[in-house]
């Protein structure tokens, strides 16, 4: 049955110059999963937002959308809140209520739902979702993956046919989002409810969809199946932004010229490369790893804890990163990664071991000392890099703070700009900017202070593929000129792509540290999806453009 | 101990206005002797251990304090006892400061009681009814004030990182804090556009909205209630009749202890000890059913 239909719709926010969603046609069946992806300012929101009337922003808009065949202007307020359900992406901003059980209830009192009802709906809902552990506790105590889930059942427990989400797990780290997407598809599987949701982490959701939507420029560029969807890529342009989105067994696919089906699994992947390609004769042996003598960081078993009461967080960490090295950390979340970070950077003080910065210990640093041109740290949430009404003012007051005189200042801030390519943000209020915006002006703003070493806290959590892309070109640049970067990630795929070196920390300790195709070919679990699939074939391929690389060789070869 | 507290909000708010009451408008000794032995025997149950000592401490320096005033200031009596700078020191004061300062201290050990026990959901259930907006937008800000708390604390990090706001001097950490809190406030409002949309996705607005709420009225609670009205009302009577009533001034007189009055000093000792009798009763329960097991 159909349930949304789309007819040649069209959006334009006042004073823009483009439509954000332009002749978009579409029909969504009951029970289907789709998902709707694009690189960031395609439309994806914008589209998703006029799906549900509530929501639609103000504009000019044509053409019609119809739920079960009623037009949405027509469609009883009652209905349209109850029976199409949108999660947004921000787990926070989201909450409403101080605690889990007034949030559950919170859709259903808006419905004027009768108190004995609503208390039958939502222990149900409570129990199918798993949250009957924290039901009394306050919101603010859950984890972000908690509170995800809390609000996908605040819109659940009001019983929708439709479920929209849009980058519902953009701001969580890969285990909580892998549950998110678990339960998503348990929801289509078990209840049948129809789902529409915006991912850039496709590895996943890839391959349990019915349909995938490709946006580029509020069009549509591709609507099918996914399996389709990947034998159809290959007529695009071999450039397109959109490419790099993909999971990994569909970007090798697309790499290769190969008359086959299109894999979309890891597993799948596997079969396909084993069936088309063989084991080499002769495996290739990774370049000596070349690295400069000089230590930018070093800790010596360092131990830290917050309070006197609380277990160590570091428990004789010892860590060594070299002068100009791009060091990636990698772990499970709450391991104390980023506690490492911020001992790096002074904000947490050891309370036994050596913490020494350029090979003087940290302690020596007096006042601003460690922060002028020497280190910097890039906390997770580039808005709190912000202070001021628009990206340039904050600038300037980062120059005055260095003593810059006035003169001089615009043209170092226009450096700065035209290097990362932020010159059109300038004027803008860093609050309007989207997350890979905001990311590459924090960066601009940590450059202008010089600094040495760069420390950064996963900066890639919740940007698209391409801006990822950019932030790599940005990195490579840094590191060009001899800037050392210490990098705490989730993002397996970028360290495996970008980093001189990585680490994996567990247990209050480093315990690995080394080059990526040495690490990553050396781990079974914890590697990127491109080196599962070609393990057997060539282990020491970890991304997916040297899994390609070494598929093409051996077609030249034969 | 949580038996007291499990009971509905409306029970508890009735008890401690019965308590509360009588311990401000009735300045009978033994009412305010019997309320002060249940508040100390109350706090005692509601209290961390290692915090007692500290308490013990607070309160009576308290008592000595508010005792010793009185007779200071107050030359009121007819006994004097002795004089001093020219002034009559009397027994009627001496008495009257002693309880004076058994009241303030059973006040305020009652009152930190009520903060223990009724907690911000079962104010808000009980007044939320009378005014339903009120308890949504007190509700919200419940859950905002914890969040930008947290996020102050990584905006100031974030800063220091980047060597400014670090400063040992008053001045400009004032202004750096002034800064601080200006940019909190513009992510704020941007963070709110987003929880208003999550409202409105939710059906905010649309007319006819229900309160929910996890407590019910049982019949355990109705029983206490009728217990605690039937005592409250007592010891109400008694002293609106003026059966129980007591001077200080000019001089203290006789305590009445007339069959009446003896049935109000019980009937509001039964009413302070409440509290610790159900506590007894709810161990002994679980204890007879634990043994059972």
């Amino acid at each position: 049955m159909e349930i949304l239909r789309i007819e040649n719709l069209s959006f334009q926010y006042p004073q823009a110059e483009k439509k954000a969603v332009d002749g978009v046609s579409l029909a969504i069946n009951s029970g289907e999963f789709v998902v709707v992806c694009g690189e960031s300012g395609c439309g994806k929101t914008t589209l998703l937002k006029l799906l549900k009337k509530e929501l639609s922003p103000v504009g000019e808009k044509s053409g019609s959308i119809l739920y079960k065949g009623i037009p949405q202007e027509e469609l009883d307020k009652r209905t349209s809140a109850s029976e199409i359900g949108y999660v947004l992406q921000n787990p926070d901003n989201q909450l409403v209520t101080d605690k889990v059980w007034h949030e559950l209830a919170f859709g259903l009192e808006n419905l004027g739902v009768p108190t004995e009802i609503i208390r039958r709906r939502v222990g149900e809902m409570a129990s199918y979702f798993g949250i009957q552990d924290w039901f009394r506790k306050k919101t603010d105590e859950l984890s972000g993956g908690q509170k995800q889930l809390l609000n996908l059942a605040a819109v659940m427990v009001m019983q929708p046919k439709i479920l929209i989400l849009d980058e519902p797990t953009s701001q969580l780290d890969p285990i909580a989002a892998s549950d998110f997407i678990a339960t998503l598809q348990k929801l289509n599987r078990e209840l049948g409810l129809t789902i529409i949701l915006v991912e850039h982490r496709l590895e996943e959701v890839f391959p349990v969809a019915n349909k995938i939507l490709l946006m580029d420029q509020g069009k549509i560029l591709l609507y099918d199946a996914p399996r389709e969807l990947g034998q159809e890529l290959r007529n695009i342009r071999s450039d397109h932004h959109m490419l790099l989105g993909l999971p990994s067994a569909v970007r090798i696919y697309n790499a290769l010229n190969i008359c086959d089906e299109c894999p979309l699994t890891v597993k799948e992947g596997r079969d396909f490369l084993e069936k088309h390609f063989h084991e080499p004769d002769e495996q290739a042996v990774p370049a000596e790893y070349v690295h400069s003598d000089s230590i930018a960081v070093e800790l010596e078993k360092v131990w830290f804890r917050y309070e006197k009461d609380l277990p160590d967080i570091l428990r004789g960490t010892t860590l060594k990163v070299y002068q100009g090295e791009f060091y990636c950390i990698l772990g499970g979340n709450g391991t104390g990664k980023t506690t490492t970070l911020n001992v790096v950077s002074g904000l947490n003080k050891a309370y036994r071991g050596k913490v020494l910065i350029d090979g003087k210990p940290i302690k020596s640093y007096k006042g601003n000392s460690l922060y002028r041109n020497n280190l910097a740290f890039l906390p997770q949430n580039p808005q709190t890099v912000f202070i001021k009404d628009s990206v340039r003012e904050d600038f300037t007051e980062v120059l005055a703070g260095l003593d810059v005189p006035k003169s001089q200042r615009s043209e170092r801030i226009q450096g700065v700009a035209e290097r990362i390519g932020i010159t059109h943000l300038l004027d803008k209020n860093p609050y309007d900017l989207s997350g890979g915006e905001q990311q590459k002006c924090a960066i601009a703003k940590i450059l202008l202070l010089k600094p040495k070493i760069f420390l950064m806290d996963e900066p890639t959590k919740g940007l698209d593929a391409y801006s990822k892309h950019t932030l790599q070109c940005i990195l490579e640049d840094l590191k060009r000129e001899g800037i050392t970067i210490i990098m705490v990630t989730h993002d397996v795929e970028f360290a495996a792509e970008n980093a001189d070196r990585c680490a994996l920390f567990f247990d209050g300790e480093i315990l690995s540290a080394d080059i990526p195709t040495k690490f990553f070919s050396e781990n079974n679990f914890y590697t990127t999806a491109a080196n599962r699939m070609a393990r057997q074939l060539w282990p020491s391929a970890v991304t997916c453009s040297q899994v390609v690389a070494c598929c093409q060789e051996q077609v030249a070869q034969s | 101990m949580k038996a007291f507290a499990n009971y509905h909000p409306a029970v508890l708010l009735v008890y401690f206005i019965s308590v509360l009451g009588t311990v401000i408008f009735v300045s009978n000794p033994v009412l305010q002797i019997t309320a002060l032995l249940g508040g100390i025997l109350f706090s005692l149950m509601l209290q961390k251990r290692s915090e007692i000592p500290g308490n013990i401490g607070f309160y009576t320096a308290l008592f000595l304090m508010a005792a010793i005033l009185n007779p200071m200031f107050s030359h009121n009596g007819v006994t004097p006892l002795f004089f001093l700078n020219g002034n009559p020191v009397t027994y009627e004061a001496i008495i009257r400061g002693i309880a004076i300062a058994v009241m303030i201290v059973g006040f305020l050990l009652w009152c930190k009681c009520y903060s223990e026990i009724m907690t911000s959901d079962k104010f808000l259930y009980l007044f939320g009814k009378a005014i339903p907006r009120f308890s949504l937008i007190l509700a919200m800000i419940l859950r905002f004030v914890p969040m930008f708390k947290r996020r102050w604390h990584s905006v100031k990090r974030a800063q220091k990182a980047m060597g400014f706001y670090s400063t040992k001097s008053y001045v400009d950490r004032i202004r750096n804090g002034i800064r601080v809190f200006s940019a909190m406030i513009a992510w704020t409002f941007e963070n709110t556009l987003e929880t208003s949309l999550s409202m409105k996705a939710r059906g905010y607005g649309i007319k006819g909205r229900t309160n929910f709420t996890l407590f019910r009225f049982y019949a355990h609670d109705a029983g206490i209630l009728n217990v605690c009205v039937l005592l409250a009302a007592l010891t109400a009577v008694g002293s609106v009749v003026g059966e129980i009533t007591f001077y200080y001034y000019p001089r203290i007189t006789q305590l009445s202890l007339s069959p009446f009055a003896i049935c109000v000093y019980v009937a509001f000792g039964a009413l302070s000890f409440l509290p610790f009798f159900i506590e007894v009763k709810e161990a002994l329960v679980w204890k007879y059913c634990v043994s059972k097991i």
